[in-house]
């Protein structure tokens, strides 16, 4: 018994187990999830077959449908919007703010904390407080606007087509900076002092120093927070069932919300499918990019 | 006179904690001035306010005669080797070294010669194109030179930029660093806390403590005449033994607090009486030297043989430490004399100043 558990814990039985967990666990939460859902954007599935393997293939059929959808083009673009406007602003105020926190002041560490209330907090929770503050006729953000005189009438932040989309982006773009700050902030103190004191030493200036130090030695943290940054805002779905629901007609709908409705809203769950592998075929695109950023990041 | 670097009366804090005392110092173009003194003496702080890296609280700093004790370390013209060589380590060695000219738009034919002649002068051809993490440690400190020479400074500034490499090295390197100062003739201010690297570069050695200037001037007068115990202790490897003693009727010899109270003839006269220190280097302890006055008879503790020549702890209160240049056996007596101008007198008080002329 004893040489068995010791075959087994210094040989191969030990390794091999611990490897067939990780993969095991891959297979069942990831991979199959995937290829599922691969599986079901090339078949007619309706709630009475979710269950069964049998049913019918056909073909591109849904991704045909799909590509004919009026509100597909709308909504791609949305999405552009939503990624985009997101991720930049994410960015640039994380790293805004982690060049702050290098600056040596008190209470820094201390409120540097504070930033990270926001990621903390659930994301439903995070959902209703921004559906208070956003809110048409009794919102906060209404209330302090006309009070400071800036608005006269209010504005219907989550109903006017108009602005909804951009109100989404504002709270996503909150729910990102502590994120980006963090990482961003751990590459910006991973630069030594003295490196940039030798720039200073050798003439360059503030914003030389930035340009020629501090941006190309965050090159991997930037790549790795901007396809991050890309992944988790395509994954944000929260924001969307709390505040607008896409709406209204669409004008704040986005992919990852609109594969929801199709799949379990109207019960057209082949359709759904066909937009999650889309997206997958992105995010795995971004995740190269991210993965290549990290692995060269010395190079060039 | 004009100087080309100059300080005056600078004074430094942190806080509360004064980190430079009134230190003045002027070093005249071309010198090769080392600072030393044990650590947290404030060298590196001493380095960096005249870089500008760190700003000065009260006195004036001045730079081929132009008043920089405000400026930037980019309005100052001085090139810095740190002693973590502070490379660019996402830059090439090329980029590295001409950094500073592309800073300055320098024409890239201009700026590609200047890398040609940097690399030649500190060996580094052949490894223009390599990451600093690509580099040994000695290479590296080459790059740091590199970058500094390429831009043809007011003066330049080291920080221990020896004291990463290992001790064959160091010596090497040692020697070349002082090759090209001669070579170029620019003003170098150098920070070591090792006394023989400052004894055998400088022209002028600087000894700090605790943020003051304890003594300057040339490397030899340090060891012949230091102005004070602590000097003497500093400079000097191994370092110069100490004995309480009282001066003798005759004012011209000292009676030392040993076993069998020996006395010690000494150059010059001090009044009869007076408690001073004597510092006896063990180099000047000769063995079986013929000698008929100032001998010492004293037992032998422990002998570190180093080959080339060994060292005895005398088995006495203090201890005194012998350098000798024969085998000396253990456990036997030794007779060692020492030459009355070798004798050092210091006050017991206070500083423990110099006392005999
Ligand atoms: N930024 C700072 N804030 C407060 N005190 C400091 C600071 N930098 C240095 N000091 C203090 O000033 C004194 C001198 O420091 P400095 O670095 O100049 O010493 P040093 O002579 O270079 O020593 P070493 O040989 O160990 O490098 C030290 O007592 C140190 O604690
Ligand atoms: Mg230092």
């Amino acid at each position: 018994m004893l040489k068995f558990t010791n075959t087994f814990r210094d040989g191969v039985g030990f390794d091999t187990l611990l490897v067939g967990i990780a993969l095991g666990y891959l297979v069942v939460f990831s991979a199959f999830p995937l290829a599922y859902n691969l599986l079901m954007s090339f078949q007619d599935v309706d709630l009475f077959s979710l269950t069964s393997f049998d049913r019918p293939f056909v073909g591109w059929d849904n991704y045909r449908e799909i590509l004919s959808r009026p509100e597909l083009l709308p909504i791609l673009w949305n999405t552009v919007k939503f990624v985009g406007i997101s991720v930049i602003a994410q960015l640039s105020l994380g790293f805004a703010i982690a060049m702050f926190f290098q600056l040596d002041f008190p209470f820094n560490t201390w409120l540097r904390g504070l930033f990270l209330a926001g990621w903390i907090m659930p994301a439903l929770v995070v959902g209703a407080v921004w559906s208070w503050v956003l809110a048409g006729d009794f919102g906060v953000l209404n209330h302090v606007l006309s009070e400071l005189g800036l608005i006269r009438a209010n504005i219907f932040w989550l109903s006017d087509p108009d602005v909804a989309l951009y109100s989404i982006i504002f709270a996503n773009i909150w729910l990102g900076v502590p994120f980006n700050m963090i990482l961003l902030s751990v590459g910006l103190a991973g630069i030594p002092e003295d490196v940039y004191e030798a720039a200073e030493m050798d003439g360059a200036t503030r914003i030389q120093r930035f340009f020629t130090i501090t941006l190309p030695m965050m090159r991997a943290q930037l790549g790795a927070v901007i396809s991050l940054g890309v992944i988790f805002t395509l994954q944000q779905f929260d924001l969307f069932a709390a505040l607008t629901q896409g709406g209204p007609a669409n004008s704040s709908n986005v992919f990852q919300y609109w594969s929801w409705q199709l799949a379990f809203q109207n019960y057209e769950i082949g359709l759904g499918s066909v937009i999650s592998v889309l997206m997958i075929g992105f995010v795995i695109a971004v995740a190269f990019v991210y993965v290549r950023s990290t692995r060269y990041e010395q190079e060039s | 006179m004009t100087f080309q670097i100059e300080l005056d009366q600078i004074n430094k804090y942190y806080g509360a904690y004064h980190a430079l005392r009134d230190v003045s110092l002027q070093i005249p173009q071309g010198q090769f001035v080392a600072l030393v003194g044990p650590s947290g003496c404030g060298k590196s702080t001493l380095l960096r306010t005249i870089a500008g890296l760190e700003g000065i609280s009260d006195g004036r700093i001045e730079i081929a005669g132009r008043d920089v004790s405000t400026l930037a370390p980019r309005e100052r013209d001085l090139a810095m080797v740190f002693q973590s060589y502070a490379l660019y380590p996402h830059m090439t060695v090329r980029k590295n070294l001409t950094y500073s000219l592309r800073l300055k738009r320098r024409k890239a034919g201009e700026i590609d010669t200047a890398v040609e002649e940097i690399a030649r002068i500190t060996g580094l051809d052949g490894l223009l194109d390599r990451y600093p993490r690509e580099l040994s440690g000695g290479q590296r400190q080459r790059v740091a030179m590199g970058r500094a020479i390429i831009r043809d400074p007011k003066a330049f500034l080291f920080d221990e930029p020896l004291s990463n490499l290992d001790a064959a090295l160091r010596v090497h390197m040692r020697a070349e660093i002082r090759k090209l100062h001669n070579r170029l003739g620019a003003t170098s201010v150098y920070v070591t806390h090792d006394q023989i690297e400052a004894m055998t570069m400088a022209d002028h050695v600087v000894v700090l403590r605790a943020g003051r200037i304890e003594q300057q001037g040339a490397p030899l007068d340090l060891y012949d005449r230091p102005a004070n115990r602590f000097v003497a202790g500093f400079i000097g490897s191994p370092a110069m033994n100490f004995v309480d003693g009282v001066v003798a009727g005759d004012g011209r010899s000292v009676q030392l607090d040993l076993a069998g109270a020996p006395v010690l003839r000494f150059a010059g006269q001090r009044p009869a009486g007076e408690p001073v220190c004597v510092g006896l280097r063990p180099e000047h302890l000769e063995v079986g030297a013929g000698r008929d006055i100032n001998r010492l008879d004293l037992p032998v503790g422990m002998v570190e043989r180093t080959g080339a020549a060994s060292y005895v702890v005398s088995d006495t209160t203090p201890e005194l430490m012998i350098a000798a240049p024969v085998r000396v056996a253990d456990g036997a007596r030794i007779a060692v004399s020492i030459a009355p101008e070798n004798l050092h007198l210091f006050a017991r008080a206070g500083e423990g100043l110099r006392l005999n002329t």
